[in-house]
């Protein structure tokens, strides 16, 4: 198992380093324009234009109430950090399956005396891996950005509230999309199919915010229960998100792990 | 205890019946050919050997082992028919990492492999995605056996390989069989077949149509043996045992024998022969014979 680890950390390296840098700057970027620009200004300004009803909704919603650590907490809820997140977590659970049925390489590797379970735990090992890698980068570029522009730091256990909340959307994307690559045979399609689950997912997420009437079908939806703003600004705990989360991802996982132990390949 | 043993494979994949029952086994040491046009189950009874297909029913042992174990596999050496690598490690450490599977297993054959078929030693520092389609097969032999393994299964080994690679593998194979290692070899390739093989199994629509040596196929086919007499053709030539039909003309006899060619052989020595031709079967032939007349010529598949 730690050889094709080895194998999967050559092939994914190039990926994931750049995934991980970009989320840093990102968070890095995010810090320096709190610091540099009267974001909330700007921000309440933006917001005096919307109807009363939305302007209530969206500050505490989206910006957790204009405060500087509120508009740091953004830009974990930014579409940007989640759309990086998914995006490694989607394409390593489609090439885990799918994607090495399509290009064949399955057939030789799992030729070799490498059990199933081995390979599937590896997949998933290293993506846990990758992820969580990922997760540290996009905090190290909060923490960096907060001690060069500096911005008041957030406290440690909130951090790490958020890395664990994060971590764990982007794992369940990572089940739900490795439960569609066990049935699937082309790499491409099941991450198209995984991308379209994540976006219809965060387009239910963001109605349900701003539409009350729509407010019902948030809890159905995985971003909803990343919650940076309530962990960064009102020092929420993690445990319900968590659970809700570990829970998808682990059914998921295990249902794809049910397809494939069975399955013909490649 | 035999290298590989299948024992009635069945198969479907959907309406299409892959593997309908079949049963063989190779004795350590020997050559098998496994024969048989596209679509036939060649491929399919390979993979599930190798555990990557589940059959229906029946059952594979590899060296005594269920096949599905992944401990089974720790002796066997497998060429997939469409060899896909991962494109962005190098050859070199493609060897590597697929030798560390079998850490108790190390791969004594390399070197000499990597001679024998020619692969130029700046190829071991490519990208698998930059080397050539005959440079990956070559790839993929050397994968499959650079750690010596007790049962090989290759999977239309030569195809895309050029003529000096193909002998190189031949001697390969001959050598390896020498080392008491066994070898199963489906292919198309019927003079390769033909060349190296000891026995055959030929599959058709999922079913085993023979099984047996080369020597006996072509015992057991329809063969035809044309004479000319110094004088007339004598009578009673389509009587002998043997000869299931006869056409004669003047001096010339065409005859169709199958089995002992001594009775026939007596009579046209008696009769005072000009001429006497009676080529080998090649195994193209009994191939087509099968594939042309349907079942057997001469005999049904026997396990």
């Amino acid at each position: 198992m730690r050889n094709l680890l080895r194998s999967l950390a050559a092939r994914h390296a190039a990926f994931v380093a750049v995934s991980g840098l970009l989320l840093a700057a990102f968070q890095y970027l995010i810090c320096a324009a709190v610091a540099s620009v009267d974001v909330s200004g700007a921000i309440a300004k933006l917001l005096d234009s919307l109807p009363p009803m939305l302007q209530t909704m969206v500050s505490a919603t989206l910006f957790g109430g204009l405060s500087e650590h509120g508009l740091l907490a953004f830009g974990w809820n930014h579409p940007i950090a989640q759309a990086i997140g998914a995006a490694v977590a989607i394409v390593l659970a489609a090439r885990a399956v799918a994607g090495e049925a399509e290009t064949g390489a399955i057939e030789l590797l799992l030729s070799q005396p490498l059990s199933r379970g081995r390979y599937f735990a590896a997949q998933a090992g290293f993506a846990l891996a990758a992820l969580a890698l990922l997760t540290l980068a996009g905090l190290g570029g909060t923490l960096l950005g907060q001690r060069v522009f500096h911005v008041t730091p957030f406290a440690g256990v909130a951090l790490a509230r958020l890395g664990v909340d994060y971590l764990l959307l982007q794992c369940a994307w990572f089940g739900i999309t490795l439960l569609l690559s066990a049935f699937g045979r082309e790499g491409g399609r099941v991450a198209s199919a995984g991308f379209l689950v994540a976006l219809a997912s965060y387009i239910v997420q963001v109605i349900g915010q701003l539409w009350e009437r729509a407010a019902f079908l948030a809890p159905y939806t995985l971003q909803h229960y990343l919650r940076p703003q309530e962990i960064l600004v009102k020092g929420a705990g993690v445990a319900e998100p968590a659970a809700v989360l570990l829970a998808v991802t682990l059914v998921s996982a295990l249902a794809a792990w049910l397809r494939f132990r069975r399955r013909d390949l490649p | 205890m035999a290298a590989l043993e299948i024992e009635g494979l069945r198969k479907r994949f959907g309406p299409v019946h892959a593997l309908r029952g079949v049963s063989f086994a190779l004795e350590p040491g020997e050559i098998f050919g496994y024969l048989g046009p596209n679509g036939a189950g060649k491929t399919t009874t390979l993979r599930i050997a190798v555990g990557l297909v589940r059959a229906d029913a029946g059952a594979v042992r590899l060296l005594g082992e269920p096949a599905r174990r992944a401990r089974a596999r720790e002796r066997i050496g497998y060429l997939p028919g469409e060899l896909r690598l991962w494109e962005e490690l190098s050859a070199r450490a493609l060897l590597d990492s697929f030798a560390r599977y079998r850490p108790s297993r190390p791969p004594v054959l390399r070197g000499r492999l990597l001679e024998a078929l020619g692969f130029a030693e700046s190829d071991l520092g490519r990208r698998v995605k930059f080397l050539s389609h005959g440079t990956r097969r070559k790839l993929g032999l050397v994968l499959a056996m650079q750690h010596d393994p007790d049962l090989l299964l290759l999977d239309e080994p030569t195809a895309g390989l050029d003529p000096l690679v193909q002998r190189a593998f031949r001697e390969l194979v001959l050598e390896r069989a020498r080392a008491g290692r066994t070898v199963l070899l489906s292919s198309h390739v019927l003079s390769e077949v033909e060349a190296i093989c000891g026995r055959v199994a030929i599959l058709r629509a999922g079913e085993l149509l023979a099984l047996e040596s080369i020597e006996g196929l072509r015992t057991r086919m329809l063969r035809r043996a044309s004479v000319r007499f110094r004088g007339p053709a004598p009578e009673g030539l389509a009587r002998l045992p043997g000869v299931e039909r006869a056409e004669l003309s003047g001096s010339e006899a065409t005859l169709w024998v199958r089995g002992d060619v001594n009775p026939l052989l007596g009579a046209v020595a008696r009769a005072g022969v000009e001429q006497f031709v009676f080529p080998e079967p090649q195994l193209e032939d009994i191939f087509l014979a099968y594939y042309g007349s349907g079942r057997a010529p001469g005999a049904g598949a026997r396990s």
